[in-house]
Formats: structure tokens, C-alpha cells, sequence
């Protein structure tokens, strides 16, 4: 049991670290605004919330800290819960005040934000 | 390419000093008390009625060893709350309408205003036992207010009764606290802000460390309540100041 729970949390964090690196390449290489938040949603969501679930997983697979686990895998289940909660609110208002200050050139396809409005 | 060369020398250093660290034990843990952790620990915690009666060093040091300085350092705090109290008696306009965020945006505060007063309530509760305490526990409550005026407006903080007032109320109750605490010791026979025989280490079990307990809970009230009255005043729109008559 406590080695599919290591495996599965080590995978967990692997992916973790892969998002990191993609969402840092994607900062520094998307042309706009949205492109990068959207790098930047890859980072904290990929890169934060799915490697604090796989520290968790791996805690409570851990059977050398004994009880000391589960207030290790609960505190990371938790921090991991709130950031995906609080993150993706802070990237959509970033993104829509862009939007309404009009302050980014781009290349629209499909914007129905402005279609919305009168 | 020109940086490929130096980027990738630094990467190769941190990956070798990593190793070499993390091998050859470097750093490791002591298994020993250092002198200077002793003398702390003797002065804060386990020292009978001349310590602290608290395992956290830097709140016995703030608020008992030097408690006199924390008091004046809250004062100045003060003043500079009561100073932008002052620059702000305008008489404001009633505001018709407000705008508010978008639903994401809202659902999301009316969840984390939550948990954000809870988290405040333990570091400050929790300040004689572990990094925190009054102020960084306030400065952590008064976030939540804020957050509901950005995402809400401060009509709704206000009809949920949170007005400036009050906020202005609860900051002077929690100050006045500060103080009863402080002269509290006189009253009975100590010095001023003195801990230990005067006020009891432990309450039903828990360990309260004397004075520290009351000092945080009122810092904590005192600072969240002047920063949310600082926020509700900044809050308001420029064309919102009606000029007083003369």
C-alpha cells in the first residue's frame, strides 16, 4: 500500500515539476498578455496544487514518520485545496481587467466578453 | 548564446555544491542544545516566575522583557491611525451604487474571507506558542474586510456591521485592553507590565503565558480594526467628500 502510495506520489510531483518548467518556457516565450496568464494558470495549478496532493499522498504512504503523517499529508492536501481555489480567481480578474482597460494588442478570434457588452 | 556558457557553469555548481552538501553532511542537524539556545530557553520558558512563561523568545522578548517599548511602538501605531482619521473628517455623500466584481471573483472571497479569519485567529491566539501574534494576526484579519470591499462594495460591509464606527469602536476597546493590562499589575502590588506571579502561566491546562495571551488578543483586535477603519476610509471615491460649511 505505502508503495503505490509513494509511486503515485512521486508521479504526482514529477508532473508537477514538468508543468513548472513548461509554464516558466511559456512566461517567457508567449506573445501577449492572456497567453502568458495562461502559462502562469499552468505554473500554479500543474506546478503547485498537483505536487502539494502528491507530497501528501507520499506522507501518508511514509510509515518511518509514524503519526507525525498525517498532520504533514493534511496541511498539503489543505494548502493544495485553497490554491486551487484562490489562484484561478486571481488569474480570471487579472484577466478580465485587462480586458476591460483595453490596454493589450491582439489578435482576436473570438472575444465574447465584448460581444456582451452594448 | 552568448549566456549558454555562464548559465550552464552556475547550473553545474548548484547541482555539485547540492551534492556535496547534501552527501558529506555539511549541514546536519545538532543533537546537542547550544549555550545560547539554553540561555533562551531558561529566560523564556522554564525559569520560574523571572521568565517569560512562554517557548516563543521573541514574543516574551516583545511583549515582557521589553513590553515598555512594544507599548509606545502600538501608541505610535495609533497616533498614525488617529492622524488618518483626521485627514479623512470629510462629510461623505450617501453612495447609490457600487460596482461589484464579476460571480468568480465573489464566490471565491465569501469562501477565503472565511478561512482568512480563521488563519488570523490562530496565529494570533496562537502567538505565545508559535511565530505570530498580535499585529501579524490583526494585519491578517484586516485583509479580509479589504478583500469584501474589492470584490463586494462597502455598502455591504457596512450593512453587515462592519461600519466605520464601529470598526473605530472595537480598535479603541482593544487598545484600551492594552493598557488595562499593562496597569492591571499596579493595582495589585507589582510593577508595570509585570507577567508572571500576577497573571497565571496556566489556564485549565493550557499553557496562556501569563499576560502574553491578553496583550495578543487585544493587539489583535486593536490592529485589525484600525487597519479596516484605515481601509473604509480609502475606500471612499474623491467626488464622495462633501466640503464642510464653514
Amino acid at each position: 500500500m505505502s508503495t503505490v502510495l509513494f509511486a503515485l506520489g512521486s508521479a504526482m510531483i514529477l508532473i508537477g515539476g514538468l508543468c513548472d518548467l513548461f509554464g516558466a518556457i511559456g512566461l517567457l516565450r508567449f506573445p501577449n498578455f492572456f497567453l502568458r496568464l495562461h502559462a502562469a494558470t499552468v505554473g500554479t495549478i500543474g506546478g503547485a496544487v498537483v505536487p502539494l496532493f502528491g507530497v501528501s499522498l507520499v506522507a501518508l504512504g511514509s510509515d518511518f514518520l509514524g503519526s507525525m503523517r498525517y498532520p504533514i499529508a493534511g496541511a498539503s492536501a489543505i494548502t493544495a485545496i485553497i490554491v486551487l481555489l484562490v489562484a484561478p480567481a486571481g488569474s480570471h480578474i487579472l484577466a478580465y481587467a485587462a480586458h476591460k482597460a483595453k490596454l493589450i494588442k491582439w489578435k482576436k478570434v473570438c472575444d465574447h466578453l465584448e460581444a456582451k457588452k452594448p | 548564446m552568448k549566456r549558454t556558457l555562464p548559465l550552464l557553469l552556475i547550473l553545474a555548481l548548484v547541482v555539485v555544491f547540492a551534492y556535496l552538501f547534501a552527501t558529506k553532511g555539511v549541514i546536519s542537524a545538532p543533537t546537542e542544545l547550544r549555550p545560547l539556545g539554553k540561555f533562551y530557553l531558561e529566560k523564556c520558558m522554564i525559569g520560574g516566575d523571572f521568565a517569560a512563561g512562554s517557548p516563543e523568545a521573541v514574543t516574551s522578548i516583545l511583549w515582557d522583557y521589553r513590553g515598555l517599548d512594544t507599548l509606545f511602538e502600538t501608541s505610535v501605531f495609533f497616533l498614525a491611525i488617529i492622524g488618518s482619521l483626521m485627514l479623512f473628517s470629510f462629510k461623505v455623500k450617501e453612495v447609490v451604487r457600487e460596482q461589484e466584481l464579476t460571480l468568480v471573483v465573489r464566490s471565491v472571497t465569501k469562501i477565503a474571507a472565511v478561512m482568512i479569519l480563521a488563519v488570523s485567529a490562530s496565529i494570533a491566539l496562537h502567538g505565545h506558542l508559535t511565530p505570530g501574534g498580535g499585529f501579524q494576526g490583526g494585519s491578517a484579519l484586516a485583509v479580509a474586510p479589504l478583500l469584501v470591499l474589492v470584490a463586494f462594495s462597502r455598502k455591504i460591509l457596512e450593512t453587515s456591521g462592519l461600519s466605520l464606527k464601529r470598526a473605530i469602536v472595537i480598535r479603541s476597546l482593544g487598545l484600551m485592553g492594552i493598557l488595562l493590562t499593562a496597569l492591571l499589575p499596579l493595582t495589585l502590588g507589582g510593577y508595570i507590565m509585570q507577567n508572571l506571579p500576577i497573571f497565571p502561566k496556566y489556564i485549565a491546562d493550557q499553557l496562556t503565558s501569563g499576560s502574553l495571551i491578553f496583550y495578543n488578543v487585544f493587539e489583535y483586535l486593536a490592529v485589525g480594526a484600525g487597519f479596516t477603519a484605515v481601509f473604509l476610509l480609502i475606500s471612499i471615491p474623491e467626488k464622495n467628500f462633501v466640503e464642510e460649511e464653514k
